[in-house]
């Protein structure tokens, strides 16, 4: 192989992810479009390369998410109770059966169940009780600290859920927001992002649900006024137009009448928009 | 926020964060030991593994260092522990050509994607295993030449070469599956 041949070769496997500048990737098309061999070979790698763009990424089983939680809830604990145990009791455990080893714990009959309910409830209130009397300015600072610390790891999960390529991991950061007290822009505009755009029809209606909760918030009424002219899906302009009618948004009523107007409009929507009005009125 | 300032976060003991990382890269992680081994069962363990092992040794994380590059260090010594203790050579030629693709096309394309599909999982098992893995890293894991080469330790030049192999190499097995079509 000619020295050139050898030093356009080497450079191939940058081609193939995009890695190399403007000029190093002209070099190459003046080579190819001299040499055949080279030019061949970089066809059928480039064609290989995309090729393996078939191959689909695979999901995990249900069972992944649900041994990792359970492992991280047990590490946390044995934390908070400082017995060692996060270390080598741990390592005992099959992660497969942390979960059934948690559910052989739980009684099966379900006043034993109510009656330990109320135990952990009364332990609970015993126990804030307690340490509510006993914190200093000093712990409350620290306390507020950990309650924020602990607050801003819940919007990142939740944002990182709802950035997710699955609609069930979507889904699962849309629960995650009933969690949050007091969203920040950045979930807000998520929110709406995915009730406008997201290509599932569920995960929209969860949307709804999710933004129900926040209604409160500055711009959110307004946010779910303009979504109101923009769905398409039945079940969703329903479900929004029920939300209006739910927390009594009479600047809604404008939009229902141009719903009313547009000939695309489901009928049906048309009858709960006609209804619904009557009732904002 | 960045992956190394949650695992700062999670070091520091703030352990729940790490959900945030578990989130983010569970599915590529899986995807991964999926790809290594076609054995889904041991890809989960393989993966909940790796993220106990992030948790126990959470504190030897450094920061100036890339999360996922030490991540996938835990991962390949999973792996390679695994191997190690497994004498079990995974029938991927079986596992693959078992599986069904929905593509929800035509009857004709649907068979052919599905025929394609497994002809290129069996062309992957042909590669050599450092083949196989410099190119699932590269390929389908995202990850960077150079981050490739600081995780197998070798230089950037190696890491150019097998890649340039593995596809040369992967092309010449389809090729041969497909009878010779292209």
């Amino acid at each position: 192989m000619k020295n050139d041949c050898q030093t356009i070769q080497n450079q191939f496997a940058d081609y193939l992810t995009g890695d190399l500048d403007t000029g190093a990737v002209e070099q190459i098309r003046d080579h190819t479009a001299a040499c055949a061999s080279c030019n061949r070979e970089l066809e059928e790698l480039t064609a290989t390369w995309i090729q393996l763009g078939i191959l689909p990424e695979e999901q995990p089983g249900s069972n992944l998410r649900k041994n990792f939680y359970a492992m991280l809830d047990t590490y946390q604990e044995g934390m908070d109770t400082n017995t060692g145990y996060s270390g080598k009791l741990f390592e005992k455990f099959n992660f497969k059966k942390l979960g059934e080893w948690a559910e052989s714990l739980w009684p099966r009959r379900p006043v034993y169940q109510f009656a330990l309910a109320l135990v952990f409830l009364f332990t609970g209130l015993t126990a804030g009780i307690f340490f509510q009397s006993q914190t200093s300015p000093g712990q409350e600072q620290q306390l507020a600290a950990l309650n924020q610390e602990n607050k801003d790891m819940r919007q990142q999960l939740t944002l990182s859920l709802l950035n997710q390529p699955s609609a069930s991991q979507r889904l699962k950061g849309l629960q995650q927001t009933s969690f949050l007290d007091d969203p920040d822009g950045e979930i807000l505009e998520t929110l709406f992002n995915t009730l406008n755009s997201d290509a599932n029809v569920n995960v929209r209606l969860s949307a709804v649900d999710a933004l129900y909760l926040f209604t409160g918030q500055p711009g959110v009424k307004e946010g779910l006024l303009a979504s109101l002219q923009k769905q398409t899906s039945p079940l969703v302009q329903v479900a929004l137009i029920d939300l209006m009618v739910e927390i009594r948004e009479k600047r809604a009523v404008q939009s229902l009448k141009k719903l009313l107007e547009n000939k695309k409009v489901n009928p049906e929507v048309k009858k709960r928009a006609q209804t619904s009005i009557e009732k904002l009125l | 926020m960045i992956d190394e300032d949650i695992m700062k976060k999670v070091s520091a003991g703030n352990v729940k964060m790490l959900a945030i990382l578990f989130e983010r890269h569970h599915v590529k992680m899986y995807n991964y030991f999926l790809r290594l081994t076609a054995d889904a069962g041991l890809s989960e363990d393989l993966t909940q593994d790796v993220f106990f092992r992030v948790l126990k040794y959470r504190d030897s994380f450094r920061h100036e260092s890339k999360f996922t590059t030490w991540m996938y260090q835990i991962g390949r010594n999973l792996f390679f522990d695994h191997l190690k203790k497994s004498k079990r050579e995974t029938p991927l030629e079986e596992t693959w050509g078992n599986e069904i693709a929905d593509t929800g096309g035509q009857p004709d394309a649907h068979t052919q994607d599905e025929q394609d599909i497994r002809f290129l999982h069996r062309a992957l098992d042909r590669l050599t295993p450092s083949q196989k893995e410099v190119l699932v890293l590269s390929r389908f894991q995202g990850m960077k030449y150079r981050e490739i080469s600081q995780l197998l330790g070798c230089s950037l030049s190696t890491v150019k070469v097998q890649v340039h192999r593995a596809v040369k190499n992967l092309r010449k097995s389809y090729v041969e599956l497909r009878g010779g079509v292209a």
